[in-house]
């Protein structure tokens, strides 16, 4: 069988941000394989492991994301695909340039994350599924296939969560309890290098403008009452919210 | 024609559905018509149809995306409209995406607030782990989802007539098993006052003390991951980055450290209140209002003193 991981390269979240002429600079910030995108890595390495086959990784976006394909494949993925663009994409576009890639592959299954950690977008997973007219399960916490045809899988809701049927090929997208990532190992990254990544460039008109961004800290008060005293701090504390915040 | 899709609980509309028509009135692009995708849909479209003039009732069972993109896909078709709004709830930021590729629509998720001008819908929402506000601009057909709590819910406008909708129900996802229940009333996203424990309360009996503040304050029950980690609270109480986005009036960190996974699910929150021993924990960086001290100590005090204050 042949299992499919979509990724994407993102800012750390501890990285700091700057803004430049109303767009987001990223030049000076670290950036990483989506750590969302590295549990469904994890996974489709793991489904091989068990069912044996193939596993591929795909990514679209700039030249840079070639080191988020390097660590999926330092991983343990087999090869990778790497659709070359610039800029903002929105997810429904990524969708359908990646669904090209991924009928050509017919994998089994496409795991991706279940929210980007950038544009902070959860429809990649549901809008993939739907340019290949499969099915999808988003937020993932477990999956166990059923021979080839069908996955049960379990996922969270808005409250709660179930366990469904589903017959493949299907997409699912990851979520936190999933798995516990692998570290690339030394001889994974050396080999890595010599894995197949194969470039293609692409060109997409985005139906969704990014118009101009800005971080605007909220300036906090910072009051801090010292809780030697808890009784009088808690006090203190709740005249606060009522008298001067209205909150309460 | 805009076209709304309103969340309920099998009984009423939920609180984000409300907001979901206000967004729509605000669009102010013509006349609005809803639609009402799930169980028990008859009893929900008559609520609604105080609402909006047409409501349509999708009796198509238990949630799947599949489902619920193929419902608002009808209704989109039955209405004509070019403009489709919900609530940005998990769930429906996974069916919308199928149904904005199916309408070959831009997609404006979990917005802040909207406006048309002319055939285009400009939107802001907050991006890069709810650090950055954007702005964002798509031409019609759109599909527009709103954060909670966002918008006013809407008022009753009249009354409006219900229509049922046959839809031709998708295969390929067959739902085995619910677990755990589906919350009635204002939910963990959607509530003005959120009371978080972290892992500095040490138990999971020490959320005793999180539920009767959250009580006395009228608030939701929030947890970090580090909690759901270790199986002290459901899943369904995070807070954070892979679990639930909140922006209420009040947020108060019990024993959290403040970690950015954190951060991304409350920063955004009007006041934030933080109580940990640490003095210079993180989350006392982004805190309003802060008590440094024992939690064991201070929660107690805390409960007593909002108790007194509702009496």
């Amino acid at each position: 069988m042949k299992f499919l991981a979509v990724v994407r390269q993102v800012p750390d979240g501890e990285s700091r941000l700057r803004i430049e002429g109303g767009r987001v600079d990223l030049s000076g910030a670290t950036m990483i394989l989506d750590q969302m995108d590295e549990w469904a890595v994890e996974e489709v390495i793991r489904l091989q492991e068990k069912h044996g086959g193939e596993s591929v990784v795909v990514a679209l976006g700039p030249e840079r994301a070639e080191e988020a394909l390097r660590t999926a494949l330092a991983m343990g993925i087999d090869r990778a695909v790497h659709l070359v663009a610039e800029g903002y994409i929105d997810p429904i576009t990524q969708a359908e340039l990646l669904a090209e890639v991924v009928r050509a592959e017919a994998p089994a299954l496409v795991f991706t994350g279940g929210q980007q950690a950038d544009w902070d977008a959860q429809a990649l997973g549901p809008a993939l599924a739907e340019a290949l007219g499969w099915p999808v399960v988003s937020w993932t916490t477990q999956i166990e296939l059923e021979g080839e045809t069908h996955a049960k899988a379990k996922h969270d809701l808005d409250e709660g969560a179930e366990v469904v049927r589903v017959a493949l090929p299907a997409v699912f997208t990851s979520q936190q309890g999933l798995n516990e990532p692998r570290y690339p190992t030394l001889p994974g990254i050396m080999k890595a290098k010599r894995k197949e990544l194969k470039k293609l460039p692409v060109t997409a008109q985005s139906r969704v403008e990014i118009l101009e961004q800005s971080i605007q800290e909220r300036t906090r008060l910072n009051k801090l009452i010292d809780g030697k005293d808890p009784v009088a701090a808690a006090h203190e504390l709740v005249r606060l919210l009522h008298e001067e915040a209205k909150v309460i | 024609m805009i076209l709304v899709v309103l969340e309920h609980d099998g009984a009423r509309l939920r609180k984000g559905a409300l907001e979901a028509i206000s967004r729509a009135r605000q669009l102010a692009m013509g006349p609005i018509a809803g639609v009402v995708i799930g169980e028990n849909t008859q009893a929900v479209a008559q609520e609604a149809a105080q609402y909006v003039p047409v409501v349509y009732a999708a009796e198509v069972g238990p949630y799947t995306a599949e489902k619920w993109a193929e419902a608002a896909y009808a209704a989109v078709e039955k209405s004509g409209a070019r403009v489709v709004v919900a609530t940005a709830s998990r769930q429906s930021r996974t069916w919308t995406a199928r149904l904005a590729y199916r309408m070959k629509a831009g997609l404006l998720e979990d917005t802040l607030e909207s406006r048309a001008e002319g055939e285009q819908i400009l939107a802001t929402r907050y991006s890069f782990l709810n650090r950055v506000t954007e702005r964002q601009r798509a031409s019609l057909p759109v599909v527009l989802t709103a954060k909670p709590n966002t918008t006013p819910p809407a008022e009753p406008a009249g009354s409006g007539a219900v229509e049922p909708l046959e839809v031709r129900l998708p295969t390929g996802v067959e739902v085995l098993e619910r677990l755990g229940e589906q919350r009635k009333g204002v939910s963990l996203t959607e509530a003005a006052v959120v009371v978080t424990g972290g892992r500095g309360l040490g138990s999971a009996e020490a959320f005793a003390g999180v539920e009767e503040l959250a009580r006395t304050l009228g608030a939701a029950v929030g947890a970090t991951r580090a909690v759901v980690d270790a199986g002290w609270r459901p899943y369904s109480e995070q807070v954070g980055q892979t679990g639930k986005t909140v922006q209420p009036n009040l947020y108060i960190a019990l024993a959290v450290s403040g970690a950015v996974q954190h951060q991304a699910g409350m920063n955004k929150s009007r006041y934030v209140v933080a109580v940990n021993k640490d003095a210079e924990a993180p989350i006392f960086k982004i805190a309003d209002y802060g008590i440094v001290g024992d939690v064991h100590q201070v929660l107690p005090a805390l409960i007593e003193a909002a108790k007194k204050l509702k009496d």
